[in-house]
């Protein structure tokens, strides 16, 4: 099941966010090594804001197995403070109508394949819906360069924004690599071809829509 | 370098843009050849690594080297020794032809693979893995007689490479579904191939059928040939494929 939070119901729903704050810590500070800040074993960082949009895919204990940040790229954007030399098309990395996809987490469960494929789906799918549902016109994210050809695989309609650029002393060096900036389009299409590569139905109506329409009403722009 | 540095980054995102414009696997090979003819490069291979049970004709997206070198690659197999191939397994990251040569030791033997490519009109190429979310691995190797291998030029063939890949594989994986064909079994084989799939050797089904067991090997290698397998397992996984048989 997913569930969409936001920024501000940090005290209300404090029991998810414990629980997604601690996730994070173990993959993407333990588990990938990245140098962010973290407190009492939970990773928050500057762009956990008021206005940052969290989707958590539930298992039917309420486990987390998968969770994505989108924030305002506006005033919240990973891009435009660290990343600004990825983007070679001239767009700006600073839109009302961009949010920023980030923490983007997935723990593969030990089991067929196929599964793996539908949770990663049900997720992203769930995330460009709620971009959909709010009239933004893309979501853009930066990933490393290794991981870019699953995000075309499962979305053809992929914009690059530039050429891959090193960070972190680049491939030879340890702990370094190559990272680029991408944007998908919030369209039905992109809804599509996400739930077509997860096998789930794609003529479906937007399955989160009660949901998010109810979330999108507290969102301003 | 022939290009200026901005130049790369508008030429692989214009490439793009019009990559996801185009259907047809004709009209994506012709734009993606066209891209590479700009940096130099004549020739493209492009395939993913056979799984079991994949033949490696299956995993090939597309390949225009000339057919005489392909031939005289394949019976020589060199594929095992060539040392731009055998690299695959250590090194992830793109690297060309001349990377291998300047930082391994190679053997004459190995030299002389790469060198003799330069007769079929390549004298440096580059390999590009991409790592699907299966876990497959596929190849994208561009090569040429004098190609563009800047390091601009480098990161911009592999956004080049990642999206040339799986509009191939899109395209043709389409093309596959639309025609899936085989040639049918006849009534004789597709008797033989059942008892085949219970388990019977060749000996005990001309017993069943009062044929010498001779005939039906013949039978199998027949039902074999038309139905793409090399070994009976997997011409029964095929046979129950496309239909022709039941369990």
């Amino acid at each position: 099941m997913l569930k969409i939070l936001k920024g501000s119901q940090r005290q209300e729903q404090g029991g998810y966010f414990e629980k997604m704050f601690r996730l994070r810590h173990q993959v993407f500070i333990q588990g990938m090594g990245w140098p962010l800040p973290s407190t009492n074993g939970k990773e928050i960082d500057q762009y956990d804001v008021d206005d940052a949009i969290y989707l958590l895919d539930l298992a039917d204990d309420d486990v987390i197995q998968g969770s994505v940040r989108l924030i305002p790229s506006q005033y919240c954007s990973l891009v435009a403070d660290f990343f600004p030399h990825l983007i070679e098309n001239g767009v700006s990395p600073r839109d009302p109508l961009v949010f920023e996809c980030t923490r983007y987490m997935f723990l593969p469960l030990k089991g067929r394949r196929q599964d793996n494929h539908i949770a990663r789906a049900r997720l992203l799918s769930g995330m460009v819906e709620w971009c959909l549902l709010n009239h933004l016109s893309f979501v853009q994210c930066v990933v490393d360069t290794i991981a870019f050809p699953g995000f075309v695989e499962m979305v053809p309609q992929t914009i690059p924004l530039g050429l891959p650029h090193p960070y972190g002393g680049g491939r030879t060096a340890p702990g370094g690599g190559e990272c680029i900036a991408f944007r998908w389009p919030a369209t039905r299409e992109v809804v599509a071809s996400i739930r077509k590569y997860g096998g789930m139905n794609v003529d479906r109506e937007l399955v989160f829509a009660d949901e998010l329409s109810r979330q999108s009403l507290e969102l301003t722009h | 370098m022939p290009f200026e540095s901005d130049e790369y980054s508008k030429r692989a995102l214009d490439f793009v843009e019009r990559l996801q414009r185009l259907k047809t696997y004709d009209e994506i090979c012709k734009h993606i050849l066209k891209e590479l003819a700009q940096f130099g490069f004549n020739y493209l291979t492009s395939f993913s690594i056979p799984q079991a049970g994949q033949s490696f004709k299956d995993c090939m997206w597309f390949n225009n080297r000339p057919q005489d070198y392909i031939e005289r690659y394949s019976s020589q197999n060199y594929v095992l020794k060539d040392p731009v191939v055998t690299e695959l397994r250590k090194n992830l990251n793109p690297y060309s032809w001349s990377d291998v040569r300047r930082t391994r030791e190679l053997k004459k033997s190995e030299v002389n693979i790469i060198d003799e490519a330069r007769e079929w009109g390549s004298r440096d190429g580059m390999m590009l893995q991409i790592v699907t979310n299966s876990g497959l691995v596929s190849c994208f190797c561009p090569c040429g007689l004098g190609p563009d291998l800047s390091p601009r030029a480098r990161t911009a063939l592999e956004v080049i490479a990642i999206y040339s890949h799986h509009a191939l594989r899109r395209a043709l994986v389409q093309n596959q579904r639309d025609d899936v064909v085989h040639i049918p079994l006849t009534p004789r084989e597709r008797e033989i191939m059942q008892w085949v799939a219970v388990g019977k050797t060749d000996d005990e089904i001309g017993e069943i059928l009062l044929i010498a067991s001779t005939t039906v090997t013949q039978h199998v290698e027949n039902a074999k040939r038309k139905l793409d397998a090399l070994r009976r397992t997997y011409a029964v996984v095929q046979a129950i494929r496309f239909g022709e048989i039941s369990l």
